[in-house]
């Protein structure tokens, strides 16, 4: 009974929300909700509808801005969507493809390559991006390859294959195109270990005609700054519809003063940190003398 | 009344259908260190600090080639690991070096001829490391730096405190100090005499010394007390006690001064990671002091041989062993 109620509530707000982009009051989106409901034409949920006018897919996230305080260590984003003149029969139908993708900003990344010199491992390459995304996931209804070609894929951005990655270039000159493969392969592999690219094959399900959700969990050592997060609609391997919302990273508390102190007045953080230092350790010691040592 | 009916007929069960990407749970000891940009255990870093400390206040070492290592294997970035300890170095050297005062175990005097030399070492150390940074062979230089250095030390301590050990057990009286032994270091200009250290030496080589740790500061992100107290005790012969007193004393502000000069530079000291490790450290620092001076020289040596060697012998590995993983990111240098 709880259930059936959270659901529709839950869906209430995801229809209203893929009606009505701009956020309104609740009076409001209900109005709108049951507006927007309404001429929907409701024909029978077995077949698909008999309408030729194109889908649309609108998407959003749980949260715009997540805060980051003392305490945290990750959070999870929900991303939920919408798709107008949904022609699917169910939830369960599969007609339509859904990919997810969070991408954060593009930032200049460092790769190092070692090598064997005179018996020693140390770095005898290096190899320089001008813009590499911070943060990487994609979640699709089930794996990418199975509802769309490569081109495709890569021509929108999709996968882990795909990722933008731009050489810097400098770098780009000196290497061949191999090697090249080989350090962009390198910092997949190593950004996916230290789970800041990732994939889930089966991350995002529809839980209605038109409604589908996805999870996605952010790792607390994802850099702070504006996220992005596009939605991608499929059928039959044609791109029908995408959709983009923006999540931002934010310090919050004493965690953004002390990095704005840190970046804006450096110097002046820099003896504020020695002080600390001072005080802790005189602290200490007068403490450990009073208890008689 | 909510929905309308195709809508809902097709919703799937709400709740347990979500197969997201494995969620961390969240831990409540866990802490966000803002400049780090991760979330680390109180209870660990605490512990971190602790053990650092105590070895700090056990030999006079800053601990800074422990605490870097250290940190970076949590995953703190390099360059915040480095800053963020020369900081935890400041608070640990201070309340090491004020225990050692007030034993009477400080020479000012000899401290402020190391300190001199130790400020134009720094600024010569951070000048190559910008250099060494271009030419991107900055990692390889660190590592060849900490082997080689730990490596002598670490040997030239051990083989020293054995045969002390052995003369003290075979009953021939440990000499301490040879006096009256005469090397070249008695042979230099500039005498000064350091009545705490029972020395009338030149000022030069002090100088030198206090020159080269600073050097090592800014390249290596140590306080430098691994080279400064074999340094003193086997070069001048200063009297042990005196050593480690005398060597904090150095540390506390060649590490300010390097505080200073990485939050100024590359923002990359941590506060909050910092004042944890700090409260780790001084407790530590406390109980390694009061340790300290219950063991004997030769025995506080020999152990100190031991970690220096260990750590050696876990950077040598790295660099001789083929690394399951050939490549490495990192933060292009300004890029932060």
């Amino acid at each position: 009974m709880m259930r059936a109620v959270a659901l529709c509530v839950m869906s209430l707000v995801v229809a209203a929300v893929a009606a009505a982009p701009v956020l309104a009051a609740d009076g409001t989106l209900v109005a709108q909700a049951a507006k927007k409901a309404k001429p929907r034409p409701v024909a029978a949920p077995q077949q698909p509808m008999p309408t030729s006018a194109p889908e649309r897919v609108e998407a959003d996230v749980s949260t715009r801005t997540i805060a980051i305080t003392s305490g945290y260590s990750g959070a999870e984003i929900l991303v939920f969507g919408a798709i107008e003149n949904s022609r699917q029969p169910s939830a369960e139908s599969g007609f339509y493809d859904v990919a997810v993708v969070i991408e954060g900003a593009p930032e200049p990344l460092m790769v190092r390559k070692k090598g064997r010199v005179a018996g020693l491992w140390v770095n005898t390459a290096t190899f320089n991006f001008n813009a590499v995304p911070s943060y990487y996931a994609v979640a699709s209804t089930r794996p990418l390859e199975e509802f769309a070609d490569a081109a495709l894929l890569d021509d929108n951005g999709l996968g882990l294959e795909a990722v933008r990655m731009s050489a810097a270039a400098d770098s780009a000159v000196r290497v061949s195109s191999e090697d090249l493969i080989a350090f962009k392969d390198a910092v997949r592999r190593l950004k996916q270990s230290a789970d800041l690219f990732k994939r889930a094959d089966y991350g995002v399900i529809f839980t209605g005609r038109s409604l589908f959700r996805a999870t996605i969990a952010l790792p607390a050592t994802v850099p702070v700054g504006p996220l992005t997060a596009r939605v991608f609609l499929f059928h039959e391997g044609k791109l029908l519809s995408k959709y983009q919302a923006r999540v931002v990273l934010e310090r919050e508390g004493i965690e953004r003063w002390l990095y704005a102190f840190a970046f804006e007045r450096p110097f002046l953080y820099g003896i504020a940190a020695v002080l600390l230092a001072l005080a802790t350790g005189l602290i200490a010691s007068a403490a450990f003398r009073r208890r008689g040592t | 009344m909510c929905l309308p009916a195709p809508l809902r007929s097709g919703a799937a069960p709400l709740g347990p259908a979500d197969p997201p990407f494995a969620h961390e749970p969240s831990r409540p000891m866990n802490i966000y260190l803002p400049i780090a940009e991760m979330s680390e255990s109180v209870l660990v870093l605490l512990g971190m600090g602790a053990a650092v400390g105590f070895l700090s206040g056990l030999f006079g070492v800053g601990g800074g080639f422990l605490i870097t290592p250290l940190l970076m294997f949590t995953g703190v970035p390099a360059p915040v690991a480095v800053g963020t300890s020369t900081a935890q170095l400041v608070a640990s050297s201070v309340s090491g070096a004020l225990a050692q005062y007030n034993r009477n175990n400080v020479d000012i005097k000899l401290g402020s001829v190391l300190l001199a030399g130790g400020v134009v070492g720094t600024l010569i150390g951070v000048e190559i490391v910008r250099i060494l940074r271009q030419a991107g062979q900055f990692e390889l230089f660190l590592a060849l730096c900490y082997v080689l250095f730990l490596g002598v030390i670490g040997t030239l301590m051990l083989i020293e405190s054995v045969q002390t050990v052995w003369k003290t057990r075979s009953g021939v009286p440990a000499s301490s100090r040879g006096r009256g032994e005469h090397s070249w270091v008695h042979g230099l200009p500039l005498k000064m005499r350091f009545h705490r250290s029972k020395l009338y030496i030149s000022a030069i080589p002090p100088l030198l010394i206090g020159a080269f740790v600073g050097f090592l500061a800014a390249i290596m992100g140590v306080g430098g007390g691994f080279v400064m107290v074999p340094a003193l005790i086997y070069l001048l012969r200063v009297p042990t006690n005196v050593v480690v007193g005398t060597s904090l004393f150095q540390t506390v502000f060649v590490a300010a001064a390097a505080t200073i000069l990485h939050a100024g530079t590359i923002s990359s000291v941590d506060l909050v990671l910092a004042a944890i490790l700090m409260v780790g450290g001084v407790i530590g620092a406390q109980l390694g002091a009061s340790a300290g001076s219950q063991l004997k020289g030769e025995q506080l040596r020999l152990l100190l041989a031991g970690i220096v060697l260990l750590v050696c012998v876990r950077l040598g590995w790295d660099l001789v062993v083929a690394p399951a993983e050939l490549y490495s990111l990192a933060q292009p240098a300004g890029a932060r």
